[in-house]
């Protein structure tokens, strides 16, 4: 029934439209006119629309950006974060101002130079030095911006790995994530995808001497101010790691080890506090991965060493859970 | 070559070698995908504002992708992302917009009777048609069409256990695809033969108009990048259905260890994005383009700097082969190697923006004619400046980290890529229908037309921007899962309001485009008062263009308002006065 | 248009088609190159000498197109010359197809469980090389009948000079792939 309904009301607007049209081409038949000639009326009113909407746009804008700031990431929680995010500011700034300079100067372009029977416009195929000029300047300031981008990102991604780096593994897999905690000898036993099977999730060979003391866990326990090394692995197709408020993304992806390491500068209580009860840290999936992708999650929680104490030493190690337990 | 064929109905419609018609036939085609694509966005912009919920335009949608409730359901979200990127990436913005204005101006732009071979021009034409068919089908497989992202990222697409989609809807998919890419590169070879070969006398290539330097270089960038697509495609075939290991290794899906080892998803990434990266340019080149030509006639100014434009055109081509792995920054890459391609990526910034401060001084002081293909073209121009800008964030690896994959992306390639190519492409229609079918479109519609959609494009795409700066993943069937985003839900309201308004406005010029085919009124010879060479072909359409000789050329193609001349413009036919110098 | 540019135009469409085979090929032995680099399983296998031979059987078979045009200049037949030619290309893939067949003796498999990269990287260059080259072959077999017939003259070969680009082009490409294969 709806559907009739629709093809009726559609039907009817057809009509209507082709009725306006057509008088409109009559009228001006009529005036001894081309309906489609473009008239200095029609010059004047688009090149003021121009103007309107396209400051309008530009208000929108910048009304989006008073709105919605508050909804925006806070800022990073983590020591790299940091410097990602003053140049997060700086090349925002930048486009902002950029933006704010050519689209003003285009919508006013088009309103100021709308046609005129009457005008003519200025011949001006080339100006040499203006061109240099517009190519120069830009030049300069991407220079800046790339010799900044790639300081930032050699730091962020050249970490170096010491003693007290903590190691943790990451398995990803339609549709969960696991963690892996390389236990008291700070080394991740090692994995091979033929040994997953029953609870050994994560294909851990328990033969390997590190393996021991390994601990998995369905939620990620951070200590504030440790450089930790995440290492990522996939068990079925490429999934993504997305930490956003530690400014942290890496493709897990099967058959090969990734890695990206960070320091957390801000325990979730501290979080807590300057956004909100709810706020959590979580591991979202950002690589397209199946049917349940928007629901791929995992809680990571920054802490104090005391209150991490507490937590690591209840969970079991993977010799207990493993090989004990049956 | 004879001039005037006799013709029947079948020969003069369906497999005519005329190059004005197959022109018109990628542009029909085109725009029914276009339709088609549009009304997948509308349907899971209505899931994403309300998530789980049914509505009235699920009655489009075969019942099974539905779940009981009458929700969508989340693999087939995934495979209507999958179909509307594949559909307007590939079917309307390469084939519709570079296949429908190659065809239709290289000819009559250099003033030659018709493409090098009308006969390959066909053979494009047929197996892009049969792409579209195969493609069209795969929507009514059982297990759905392709649904692993249009950039069909192994394992995900190879492994049906993965998601439904990658079983016959995946190899429909690559079918579909490789009669797509041989039919783009019959096309490409013969467009550049023809741009070659076929100038007509004094067409040198320092006259050449924009437009036709534009599809020169996008045809060698299809020629070159387009192979890889199907070696890229040939080894997933192998992979999916022989089972070879090129892009498998260490899998085990749904608790079935596969056999495969040794192979790196990541190796497909770089062969996709070797065409992936380019395609971009073969999108966005023609625009441009399309869209300085009509920027120059409709400001009755010549285009400001056109060696410039010719050189950023032919910069930006040559980058565009060293960038693609900007993609994959966080694949894991050398970091070394993220630092060569955040270089390489900044660098297309310059000729970028040469290319729209060249756009501004071409306005400026002009005498502007808003026609609706002028503001298109000028709407074309602010999409390049809002789109463009975003792109330096996006190139920045170290910026990446944090806006990868999320809907910052999604904002930027839409405006960039999608808004400008789309508004070059109707700004070429409105302008060239003229030529097209001998009427013209109603003006009064087309202005309703723009505004509409420029109003709605800029409240579905800027505020994306965004959501991708909240940290929101591109992708998701629903924002509901994490509380992180439940603040959000109201932009997405937003986004979805405006792309129904602005889905719904272009209905407008779906009217006027078949009402003027038959009873828009009688177009002049040279209704925009244009210098180039189509324009002084007769306004009905013949085989081999012009009916006496062939025109022949004197003068570059943007002598508007030269001083001194009697009117604001002068043919490119007409001879160069006593001590008239040219430019 | 005239015929020298009708000619023109139809070699430039031969040369920027070979240019996107290039490109397809090209992309095919950089994964190949890169994977070899990444893998860790690759598996190291000897080359069958049946790959050797037919490098031979291909390089002379381009020689013999060389002497075609002093031929057509001296206005004598040309059908033996095409003929070996073509029979050349036969022998060449009768060769590639003994190459597989020996590859599988030794255990090495395009796909299944038993196979590796290397092995299917060889079958699917080799492969993609060989239908290609049956494209060259139906060329031939069309010049082969209509030099039988006399149709060529130095003035009018275009046909025989497209298909003798399109297998020197083969020829090159194969010794690129073979020297790829045998000595990367």
């Amino acid at each position: 029934m709806t559907n009739i309904l629709i093809f009726i009301i559609v039907i009817s607007v057809i009509a209507t439209l082709v009725q306006i049209v057509r008088v409109s081409e009559l009228l001006s038949e009529i005036k001894n006119k081309d309906v489609n000639e473009v008239t200095d009326k029609d010059n004047n009113t688009q090149g003021l629309l121009f103007l309107i909407v396209g400051f309008g746009f530009l208000i929108f804008v910048v009304w989006q950006m008073i709105t919605w700031d508050h909804l925006l990431l806070p800022p990073a929680s983590s020591v790299h974060g940091t410097q990602i995010d003053l140049l997060m500011k700086v090349s925002m700034g930048l486009i902002i101002v950029v933006f704010f300079i050519t689209s003003p100067m285009l919508f006013y372009f088009a309103f100021k130079y709308r046609g005129k029977k009457s005008n003519n416009a200025y011949f001006l195929s080339h100006n040499n030095k203006l061109e240099v000029v517009w190519t120069v300047i830009p030049t300069i300031i991407l220079t800046v911006l790339i010799i900044f981008g790639l300081k930032t990102w050699d730091n962020a991604m050249n970490v170096e790995v010491t003693e007290s780096t903590k190691l943790i593994e990451v398995y990803a897999k339609q549709y969960n994530w696991t963690a892996r905690y390389s236990g008291l000898d700070n080394k991740l036993g090692k994995a091979n995808y033929k040994l997953v099977k029953g609870k050994n999730t994560l294909g851990v060979d328990m033969l390997d001497i590190n393996s021991a003391d390994d601990k998995m866990a369905r939620e990620v326990h951070l200590v504030v101010n440790e450089p930790v090394l995440l290492k990522f692995r996939s068990q079925d197709v490429i999934h993504s790691a997305f930490l956003p408020h530690f400014r942290v993304q890496m493709n897990c992806v099967p058959g090969i080890t990734t890695q990206f390491g960070f320091t957390p500068n801000k325990t979730t209580a501290q979080m807590k506090e300057s956004e909100g009860e709810d706020f959590e840290y979580v591991l979202l999936c950002n690589k397209i991965c199946g049917a349940s992708h928007f629901n791929m999650q995992m809680k990571f929680i920054v802490e104090t060493q005391e209150e991490y104490d507490i937590w690591i030493a209840s969970q079991d190690n993977l010799e207990k859970k493993l090989l004990t337990q049956k | 070559m004879s001039e005037h064929h006799k013709e029947n109905f079948i020969t003069k419609y369906i497999f005519s070698m005329d190059h004005k018609m197959i022109a018109k036939q990628f542009l029909l085609t085109g725009m029914f995908m276009a339709v088609v694509g549009m009304l997948m966005s509308a349907i899971f912009r209505v899931q994403l504002a309300n998530p789980g919920e049914t509505s009235i335009l699920y009655n489009l949608l075969p019942s099974t992708w539905l779940n009981d409730a009458g929700g969508l359901n989340p693999d087939k979200y995934l495979a209507l992302v999958t179909m509307h990127g594949t559909i307007l990436v590939f079917w309307v913005l390469t084939a519709g917009l570079s296949g429908t204005f190659a065809n239709f101006l290289i000819p009559l732009q250099i003033g030659a009777r018709d493409m090098a071979s009308g006969f390959l021009n066909m053979l494009s034409y047929w197996f892009f048609f049969i792409a579209t068919v195969v493609l069209l089908s795969s929507l009514f497989v059982e297990s759905g069409p392709a649904s692993g992202g249009w950039t069909i990222y192994p394992p995900l697409s190879a492994l049906p256990q993965a998601i439904p989609g990658s079983g016959t809807g995946m190899t429909l998919w690559l079918i579909s695809i490789t009669l797509f890419v041989v039919g783009s590169l019959l096309g490409g070879l013969n467009y550049i033969v023809t741009i070659l070969n076929l100038r007509t006398i004094g067409m040198t290539m320092q006259r050449l108009p924009l437009t036709v330097w534009a599809l020169l270089i996008t045809a060698i960038l299809g020629v070159l990048s387009f192979p890889v697509l199907l070696s890229c495609g040939l080894l997933l075939v192998f992979d999916r259905s022989f089972g070879t290991s090129f892009y498998l290794s260490d899998i085990i899906i749904n608790g079935e260890v596969l056999h495969n080892e040794g192979g790196s998803p990541i190796l497909f990434e770089h062969l996709f994005w070797f065409l992936g990266h380019p395609e971009v340019y073969i999108i966005l080149l023609p625009a441009l383009g399309i869209v300085s030509e009509v920027i120059s006639v409709n400001s009755r100014k010549p285009i400001f700097g056109y060696k410039a434009m010719v050189g950023a055109l032919l910069l930006i081509a040559f980058l565009s082969f060293i960038v693609w792995g900007h993609h994959m920054f966080m694949t894991g890459m050398n970091p070394f190697l993220g630092s060569v391609f955040t270089f390489t990526t900044l660098l297309i910034a310059i000729p970028s923006a040469v290319k729209v401060f060249n756009y501004l001084a071409t306005l400026w002081r002009g005498n502007i004619r808003f026609t609706p293909a002028m503001l298109f073209a000028i709407g074309t121009v602010s999409a390049f400046i809002t789109g463009g800008l975003t792109g330096i964030i996006l190139g920045d690896s170290a910026l990446d980290i944090n806006v990868h994959d999320t809907y910052f992306v999604v904002g930027h390639f839409h405006i960039v890529m999608g808004l400008s190519a789309i508004y070059g492409m109707f700004a070429g229609v409105y302008h060239w229908f003229p030529k097209m079918y001998g009427r013209m479109m109603n003006k009064n519609l087309g202005y309703i037309h723009f505004w509409g959609t420029f109003i709605c494009a800029y409240g579905v795409f800027f505020p994306m921007h965004f959501l991708g700066l909240a940290g929101l993943p591109r992708r998701y069937y629903s924002n509901s899962a994490f509380p992180m985003f439940d603040g959000l839900s109201d932009i997405n309201s937003l986004i979805t309001f405006f792309a129904l308004a602005g889905a719904i406005v272009q209905a407008i010029f779906l009217f006027n485009f078949f009402y003027s085919i038959f009873k828009g009124t009688k177009a002049s010879q040279n209704p925009w008062k244009s210098n180039t060479l189509e324009w002084t072909t007769p306004v009905e359409r013949i085989h081999g263009n012009w009916p006496g000789e062939l025109p022949v050329v004197k003068r570059w193609a943007y002598d508007y308002s030269k001083p001194g001349a009697e009117e604001d413009f002068i043919l490119q036919t007409e001879p160069l006065k006593d001590g008239e110098i040219e430019h | 248009m005239d015929i020298a540019l009708r000619n023109m135009v139809k070699k430039q469409l031969l040369w920027i088609s070979l240019a996107a085979i290039s490109m397809f090929f090209a992309s095919m032995l950089s994964a190949f190159i890169v994977e070899k680099a990444d893998v860790g399983n690759w598996k190291e296998f000897i080359l069958p000498n049946y790959f050797v031979f037919s490098t031979g059987v291909i390089i002379l078979s381009s020689l013999v197109l060389f002497f075609i045009k002093p031929q057509l200049k001296k206005d004598k037949s040309i059908f033996s010359l095409v003929f070996t030619v073509l029979i050349l290309g036969i022998i060449f893939s009768y060769l590639q197809i003994k190459g597989w067949q020996q590859l599988t003796n030794q255990g090495i498999y395009l796909t299944g469980v038993g196979s590796n990269i290397s092995g299917s990287f060889l079958y699917i260059l080799t492969l993609t090389h060989l239908l290609h080259l049956v494209g060259g072959l139906v060329g031939l077999c069309i010049s082969a009948i209509k030099s039988k017939q006399n149709l060529y003259s130095i003035n009018n070969y275009l046909g025989l000079e497209l298909t003798a680009i399109y297998w020197h082009f083969l020829t090159v490409l194969w010794v690129i792939l073979f020297a790829f294969l045998k000595f990367y």
